[in-house]
């Protein structure tokens, strides 16, 4: 049907003697970025960035936790983002590592060791492994098979944590205490001060957009849009597509997971449905409505979203509802998000201005 | 031996017995998948919900003083309707675009959020009983298995075999199995493929909303029940390879199987995670599934 005829099998097959690269040229191509069409989204990105610093100033404690939140959903739509933006895979199981994560800090916590910084380890470690095992099975599986896969293993993985009493079953683990984070000898970052655990967030969040730009940027970012664009070629140019795709799922579940690590320092408990495909589905309406492939455009999403759904919740509980109207709303009309709405209407107005 | 003789008789065959029934009304669901997916390259995420709207439509009309017989007809039909709403409203717009996999799959996962929601307004967040038809036990060889659970298993063999007939017996089935295969041919011969389309989607979700009445008065009906059925079905759809009808079939007995058999022995949660691992074994080392995609045949 629509798909690509397979290469055929009398074509000749990359020049082998060709003069490879040596690894040092190929760390140098990798890291020098291979674009720059970044003019535009600095200006949004700056203005979001005053916005959200002049923000804990304006509003009371529950809005300043509410955009912390949003915060830590904005990860998890950033690696989405990541990976549907760049990539072209879409997962629906981004949750997965979002709820990984949430349950081995809070059980650390719980159990362990109260050290921050040890339980960011572990997260990281735990997730690396798991993405790593997951990702080289998911993405053998072409297309839309990767985003039944990815669905089912957070689908699974919130079943086990329901159904498992030593962490909690249904009911989750509750009373996780609120850590100091020693950042230099002698300076703490204290969590029970609201706006203290905004700016560290704000913080960390604005350094993994700027990383995960300055690592898209690069050719490795250009050879994942190459594959999105046209996975069949990409061999043919020396590239095996498997390890860029790889690499790019294990980034996007580490970045989800910050959110799910700072999690229950949040909100002081975990549940099941920190997995479930509602932080998924969640995560994915967020890169829609900010625009896919933009990387600042789920970080806006995940504002709009969760503000306007404490919003909604306050008048109805019908949530889902109202995230499914905005699903088919931005995926009938308008395909490519706030920002893409923003670039057209800009667009626009330079024609028709004199 | 005599011990293990009685122990297969006693323990394992009522739940191969029951596995095959749950196997058969499984089958019923992935085969709207399939075809779905077969012909449009849709993944339909919506088709849990379509189920369940299946189980709560019964629940309605039961409650309305219709007879289970008028729901079992009338059900597929409402929710054959529904599908086909779906398609011409939701999914015609967006098969043009070159993403349509990805979009299609958004947008039927929008729709299913709404479905379930539109549902617990509806009907409430309760657990409904449905009223079987009747409630009589029968037995062979000391296997004991209540009357209903005989007839939904006739009745979903019987809408199986009726499948397999109008795909490859008919007419309509010609024409099907070679819109899977080239579209603009089939075009070209003066068949209008939107209609083609449509009546996958009201065929399918017809199945998904048979299957919701036949399992009803086994489950009962509450909202979520469509979204624990639809990763089983995914489940299936992938062993039994995207696109095949028969693929959809043998793989709803063996899973229903590899589930039924394994909670004898271990937590059925564990159960459901193993039949996700058999998933993955075989996406491994047969990423298209066991079987051949419809049409190709």
């Amino acid at each position: 049907m629509l798909q690509p005829s397979p290469p055929r099998a009398g074509q000749a097959p990359p020049p082998k003697d060709a003069a490879r690269p040596t690894v040092g040229e190929r760390l140098v191509r990798i890291l020098y970025p291979s674009h720059s069409s970044a003019t535009p989204l600095r200006w949004l990105a700056l203005a979001m960035l005053a916005l959200a610093v002049v923000f804990p100033l304006l509003g009371g404690p529950f809005y300043t936790r509410l955009a912390i939140e949003s915060f830590l959903l904005g990860a998890v739509a950033l690696s989405v983002d990541i990976l549907l933006g760049y990539a072209g895979l879409l997962s629906l199981g981004q949750a997965a590592y979002f709820g990984l994560a949430a349950y081995v800090s809070a059980l650390m916590y719980l159990h362990v060791t109260q050290s921050f910084w040890l339980v960011a380890l572990t997260a990281v470690a735990v997730v690396a492994v798991f993405s790593l095992v997951l990702g080289a099975v998911a993405i053998r599986a072409k297309g839309v098979y990767f985003a039944l896969i990815t669905f089912g293993a957070a689908e699974i993985l919130s079943k086990i944590a329901h159904n498992t009493r030593a962490i909690g079953g249904s009911d989750g683990l509750i009373g996780i205490p609120v850590p100091s984070i020693p950042l230099l000898p002698g300076v703490a970052i204290d969590l029970h001060n609201n706006v203290a655990f905004y700016y560290a967030v704000l913080c960390v969040l604005v350094l993994i957009y700027l990383g995960t730009r300055r690592i898209l940027d690069t050719g490795f970012g250009a050879v994942l849009r190459a594959i999105r664009d046209n996975s069949d070629r990409v061999p043919y140019l020396g590239y095996n597509a498997f390890w860029y795709k790889l690499f790019a799922y294990i980034m996007a579940a580490q970045v989800a997971a910050f959110g799910g690590l700072i999690y229950p320092l949040l909100r002081g408990f975990v549940a099941p449905h920190l997995f479930g495909f509602e932080v998924s589905t969640k995560a994915v309406v967020m890169s829609l409505v900010g625009g896919v492939g933009t990387l600042l455009g789920p970080l806006a999403g995940s504002v709009i979203v969760t503000f306007l759904e404490s919003l909604v919740g306050s008048y109805t509980e019908r949530h889902l509802l109202v995230l499914g109207v905005i699903f088919i709303v931005f995926v009938l009309f308008l395909p490519d998000g706030l920002i893409g709405l923003a670039r057209r209407l800009t667009a626009a107005r330079g024609k028709a201005g004199p | 031996m005599e011990e293990l003789l009685g122990y297969l008789h006693v323990v394992v065959l009522p739940q191969v017995v029951d596995a095959l029934i749950i196997g058969v009304a499984l089958a019923l669901v992935a085969l709207g998948l399939t075809m779905i997916f077969g012909l449009l390259d849709v993944i339909n995420l919506a088709h849990g919900d379509l189920y369940m709207l299946g189980g709560y439509a019964a629940f309605t009309l039961l409650g309305w003083g219709a007879g289970y017989w008028s729901a079992l007809v009338l059900v597929p039909i409402l929710v054959g309707i529904v599908g086909w709403g779906l398609e011409e409203l939701g999914i015609r717009p967006l098969l043009p675009r070159a993403d349509r996999a990805i979009v299609t799959l958004l947008l039927t996962f929008g729709v299913s959020l709404i479905l379930r929601d539109v549902a617990q307004v509806v009907w409430g967040t309760e657990t409904y009983a449905v009223a079987a038809p009747f409630t009589g036990i029968a037995s062979f060889a000391d296997v004991f298995v209540p009357t209903y659970r005989i007839f939904v298993f006739g009745v979903g063999v019987a809408a199986i075999f009726a499948t397999w007939w109008l795909l490859y017996r008919t007419r309509i089935g010609a024409v099907l199995r070679a819109t899977a295969v080239d579209p603009p041919m089939v075009a070209s011969f003066g068949i209008p493929i939107r209609w083609v389309y449509g009546f996958t989607f009201l065929y399918g979700c017809g199945l998904a909303g048979l299957a919701g009445v036949l399992l009803g008065p086994i489950y009962a009906v509450f909202p979520t029940m469509g979204h624990d059925f639809l990763v089983m079905a995914f489940a299936v759809v992938i062993v039994g390879g995207m696109g095949s009808v028969i693929g959809a079939v043998v793989a709803a007995l063996l899973l229903a199987q590899v589930q039924g058999l394994a909670s004898l022995w271990i937590p059925p949660v564990w159960a459901e995670t193993l039949v996700y691992g058999v998933m993955l074994l075989v996406l491994v080392a047969r990423p298209a599934g066991l079987f051949n995609r419809l049409g190709e045949a």
